[in-house]
Formats: structure tokens, sequence, C-alpha cells
């Protein structure tokens, strides 16, 4: 019981902090620190993306980038070409992300290892080019500022993302709620069939399970996720740029995903908050931060394989905690009398 | 209009050639160790730095013709020893260490070399009239030494004991570590070979592209869709592959911006891999 008592207590600390940081955190520290956080959610809910391909169906997607720059300008042009409020700006960012989802995934997902890996990076950067080359719709790499509209507003009084506070909390409840999906999709009938399509897919194939849609289905919902965090980040920056579409984005997604450990709910918000933390950091004291990041990346994958919450989980499963290796069943032998 | 074509053709065809050399080493190391190799872009930076250091300290441009190879295999041979082999070739884990390998080389040599692009003039100056077109007799020259770089690897490839032992490894690991060939130093020799190809490839294209840390960032797509067309781990497909794309993207920028030439390419890449994916050359490979 050691590791799921340990687990709650975790869980409640980590809740605590995560809703007390608009208080404690520019109490302690600055109120600076409450965006970096922000900022932690919405690129952790980008690398769930690529945990939920690669560490639950065992597709390692290499162009995530595309959806997440989808979303951002959906929000970006729905406001400032179409005029939308907020939630419908909202609704068409994670809309056109899924619908590209959907599009490149109908292709993509017919591949896989390193096929895969590779045709998702074609993907994202022939629409990146696109993006860059036409400036007057998406204002390529400069990117389109627009103004916030207000989220809510209630009784005469307007409710708006330019309120720090409730800006945090607005991307904490909507990646919460992201997350807690995320987590009962993994534990349904369809999750588990996920699991059987990344342990063997020939083996899940051969047992009746549908490989092809199966894979399409968690491509379009990874899709849908990196769609929420490019639709949150334009919000939060107030602004979309085909920068972020680039294929290093999605790299970076990946590694985030990997260092902090994939197939793991929460190994994604780890990684994700390690990496964006030092950098806060050290981009303050030292301009070359990059060269601390690529070295974590290769100790990592040196060191921690399964990441730094696979690394906890060995940890907290110790001899005697972790199941009693089974006896080897023995073949029955029967020796003919001399 | 008829001298651009044949211009922005023959730039295409020997740029073509350069990068022939690069996703040469490229598929060589997919080919070998099956790594998707994320940072190959800046071993080609890196050779072009190389280039600008040993221009600078020596005052003799051809010293990096030497130079950038030779540090490119050893770096190639460390890292393989000390990134690649301990992550047991999981192609997953070999693109976060590649990718870490890719910021590290940017940040070094940004640290070192500057933030500033350098631009090497033409060591062998002047132009020659050619098909109608005056043309840099440098880039010819870096076509013909592209050139005999690719048929000296290929030689290489067929008749040294190193290069046969490639190959044997390649086709069949097992029998060949049976048959006495130590595959471990096999695979380090061959990541040095990989970074090397790249990094001559980069001494070789300094004069003619810019020298900056971010110079491998463009590359890098175009050496894999080299690969990818010219069929994963299928070396004279990869030369071909890289010499045609060049060549139609030189081709379509004469009627297009470079962006349309680089979309057209990635599209065909796209339709090669979904309906080809054995590469558009299987057949012609042995």
């Amino acid at each position: 019981m050691r590791r799921r008592s340990l687990e709650i207590v975790l869980a409640m600390v980590g809740g605590t902090f995560l809703i007390s940081v608009p208080w404690v955190i520019p109490a302690l520290i600055d109120s600076f620190w409450v965006s970096v956080i922000t900022e932690i959610l919405i690129w952790s809910l980008f690398a769930s993306s690529v945990n939920l391909l690669f560490g639950y169906v065992g597709l390692l997607s290499f162009g995530q980038a595309l959806y997440f720059g989808f979303g951002m300008y959906g929000v970006a042009l729905g406001i400032d070409h179409l005029g939308l409020s907020f939630w419908p700006a909202f609704g068409l960012g994670i809309f056109s992300a899924m619908a590209m989802a959907l599009v490149s995934g109908v292709f993509a997902v017919r591949l896989s290892s390193h096929y895969f890996a590779i045709i998702t990076v074609v993907f994202s950067l022939i629409f990146y080019f696109l993006a860059v080359s036409d400036k007057p719709l998406t204002g390529g790499d400069d990117g389109i500022n627009f103004s916030l509209p207000p989220l809510f507003s209630f009784d005469g009084k307007v409710f708006s993302l330019t309120d720090p506070t409730l800006q945090y909390f607005f991307v904490l409840a909507v990646v919460s709620l992201c997350l807690f999906l995320m987590h009962r999709v993994i534990n349904s009938p369809l999750g588990k069939g996920f699991l059987a399509v990344r342990d063997n897919d020939l083996r899940a194939s051969l047992i009746g399970l549908n490989v092809y849609v199966l894979r399409l289905i968690a491509f379009v919902m990874a899709g849908c996720l990196t769609g929420v965090s490019g639709a949150l980040f334009a919000f939060f920056g107030r602004y979309a740029s085909a920068s972020y579409m680039f294929y290093q984005v999605s790299g970076e997604a990946v590694v985030w995903t990997i260092v902090g450990g994939a197939g793991t709910l929460f190994g994604p918000l780890v990684g994700t908050a390690l990496f964006i933390v030092i950098r806060e950091i050290v981009s303050s004291h030292w301009e070359h931060h990059s060269l601390i990041v690529g070295l974590l990346a290769i100790l990592a994958v040196i060191f921690a394989p399964k990441g730094i919450v696979g690394l906890w989980n060995g940890w907290v499963n110790r001899p005697g905690e972790r199941e009693a290796p089974r006896p080897v069943p023995q073949p029955l032998t029967l020796q003919a009398e001399p | 209009m008829k001298d651009t074509v044949l211009l922005l053709a023959m730039n295409g065809l020997i740029w073509g050639l350069i990068i022939a050399l690069i996703a040469l080493g490229l598929s060589v190391i997919f080919g070998l160790l099956d790594i998707i190799n994320i940072a190959h872009g800046d071993f080609f930076m890196v050779g072009t730095v190389l280039a600008w250091f040993s221009l600078s300290l020596t005052g003799n441009f051809w010293i990096g013709f030497v130079v950038a190879p030779l540090v490119g295999f050893i770096l190639g041979a460390v890292i393989q020893r000390l990134v690649i082999q301990p992550i047991h070739g999981a192609a997953a884990l070999s693109i976060v260490a590649t990718f870490g390998l890719s910021l590290i080389l940017q940040e070094t040599v940004r640290i070192t070399f500057g933030a500033t692009p350098g631009r090497i003039l033409a060591p062998i100056p002047g132009t020659v009239h050619l098909f109608g077109v005056d043309y840099d007799v440098y880039r010819l020259f870096a076509a013909a030494v592209a050139l005999a770089a690719l048929g000296g690897f290929f030689l290489f490839l067929q008749h040294t004991k190193l290069g046969i032992w490639m190959r044997a490894v390649r086709h069949d690991r097992e029998t060949a570590v049976a048959m006495g060939i130590p595959a471990k130093r096999v695979y380090v020799l061959t990541f040095g070979i990989g970074f090397a190809l790249a990094a001559f490839g980069g001494a070789v294209a300094a004069p003619i592209t810019t020298v900056d840390f971010r110079g491998g960032v463009d590359v890098l797509p175009f050496c894999f869709m080299a690969v990818i067309i010219g069929g994963l781990g299928n070396l004279p497909g990869t030369v071909a592959a890289a010499v045609l794309l060049s060549f139609l993207e030189g081709l379509i920028q004469s009627i297009a911006d470079p962006t349309s030439a680089r979309i057209s390419s990635l599209v065909l890449m796209s339709a090669v891999l979904l309906l080809r994916p054995q590469g558009l050359f299987k057949g012609f490979a042995k």
C-alpha cells in the first residue's frame, strides 16, 4: 500500500499547489512566475498529445506542431478576421485542428514506426511553408496579433482573460478537464484497444481489432488535445505565428514527453515543467540555456529511458512491493522406458 | 528567361550533388544503426563552421577540406560511443538523443562562432561561359569534388575491409558477428563516417551558402526527403534522389518562388511515402 498512499499524498500536495498558485507564487517569488506556470500547463497539454499517440498507441508523431498552429490560427483568424467572440473562436481553433488531424491522419496512420514519424514531419512542414508564404493571411513568422474578447459577462460585469488570475484558472480548468478525459479514455475499452495496438499491432488485428481505425481515432483525439493547447496559447499570447508550426516545436514536445515519462498521465507535465523552469531560470543569467536542455535530453535517454515518472514508478515499486515473479511453467515431459 | 531557367537548373544540380553527400551520410547511419538522426543537418553546419575556422586561422581555405571530415569523423565516433550506443537502437530514444545533440552542436557553435552568419568568398574566383550563361567556377569545382567524394565512398564501400564489414553488418548482423566482424566497432566507425560525409559536404558548400549556427535546420528536411525518396538505406537511390529533387526544385524556382518549390517536393515526398515506401528506385539497386 505504500505506493498508493504516497501517490495520494503527492496528488493532494500537487493539487493544493496548483490551486494556490495565484496567491502563493506572487507572495513567495514573483507574479511573473504565475504566467510561467500557466505556460507550463498549456505546453504540457501539447506534450500530452504526443504522449497519447506515442505512450499509448505506439505512434511517434513528430508533427504535432501542425495542429498546434491550426488551434492558434483558428482562434486568431476567428477573432481578427471573422470577428468571433471568445467561445466560438475557441471552438473554431479546436475544430480546425481536429479536421486537419482527420485529413492528415487518414494518410499518416497507414504507416508505422519511422515512416509515421517522417510523414507527420512532412505534413507539418508543408503547412509551415504555406503559412510562412501566405503572409497576408497568417502574418508569416511575425504572426498576427488580436485583442482578447471577454470570456463572459455576468450581471453587467465583464470577465476577461486579461486578468492573470482568471487566465490561470481558466487554463488550469481546461487542461485538467482534457487530462481527465484522456485518463478516462485510456481506461475505457477503447484505451485497452490502443494499448493492444501499441504492444503488438499484428496480434491486435488478429483478435479482431481494427488497427487502422483505432490509430485514426487516437490521432484525431491527439489533434484535439493539441488544438486545445494551441488555442489556449493563442489566448495566452494574444497572437498566432507560423513559427510555432515548425518541426522543432514538435521535437520539443517529444523530448518533454519522453524525458518526463511516456505512457504515464503526468509524465508530460513533469517533463514540460522541468524544461520550462530550467529555461526561465537559466535564460535570465545565461543566454545559452539550450546547451543544458540538450544535455538533459541526452542524459535522460541514457540513464532514465522510461522518463522521470517511469524512474519514480520503478523506485516506488521496489522489491517486496513488486508482484512475485510467476513460476515458469515447465512443459510436460515424458520419457519412454528404455 | 531561358538563361534564368538554365542557371537555376544548374544551381539545383550542383546543390543536389552536395546534398547527396550529406544525405548519403544520413542514409548510412540510418541503414546500419537504424537511427533517425535529427542532428544530421547540424553535422553539415559544423562542417561549414570548421571550414570558416580553418580559413580564418590559417588563411588557407583548402585545409578545411581535410579538417572538416577529420574532426567530423572523430566527433561522430565519440558521439556514437557516448550517446548512441547506450540507447541500443531504440528509435524513439534515438530521436530524443539526436535532438539533444542538435541543440548542443548549435549552441556550441553559437558560443564559439557567434550568432551572426558569415560568408566565405569563393576561393576560386571568376566565372566561365557555359551554355550561354556565366557560371561561377567554384560551383563547378564544388560539384566535381562532391562527385569525386561520392565515387570515392562507393569504392570504399566495395573494396576496403571496413566497407565490406559495413555492408555485412547491415545485411545480417548476427551472421557478421559470428564470422568475427566486430559489429560494435563498425557502428562507431559508421557514425563517424556519416558525420564526416556531412561535415565534408559542409566544407565544400561553405562558400556557396552562409556559415550560420542554424544552417543545418533547412538542410535536414531536404536530406530526409532524399533518403526517403531514394529508399531508406538504398545508397545509390539516395544520391539519385538528392540530385533529382534539387534539380526539380531549381526548375520550379524559375517559374515560382522557392517556398512553392519546397512545398512541391514535400508533396512529392508524401506521395512516395504513401505509394512507394520502399523508395522510387527499388529494383535498380542491389
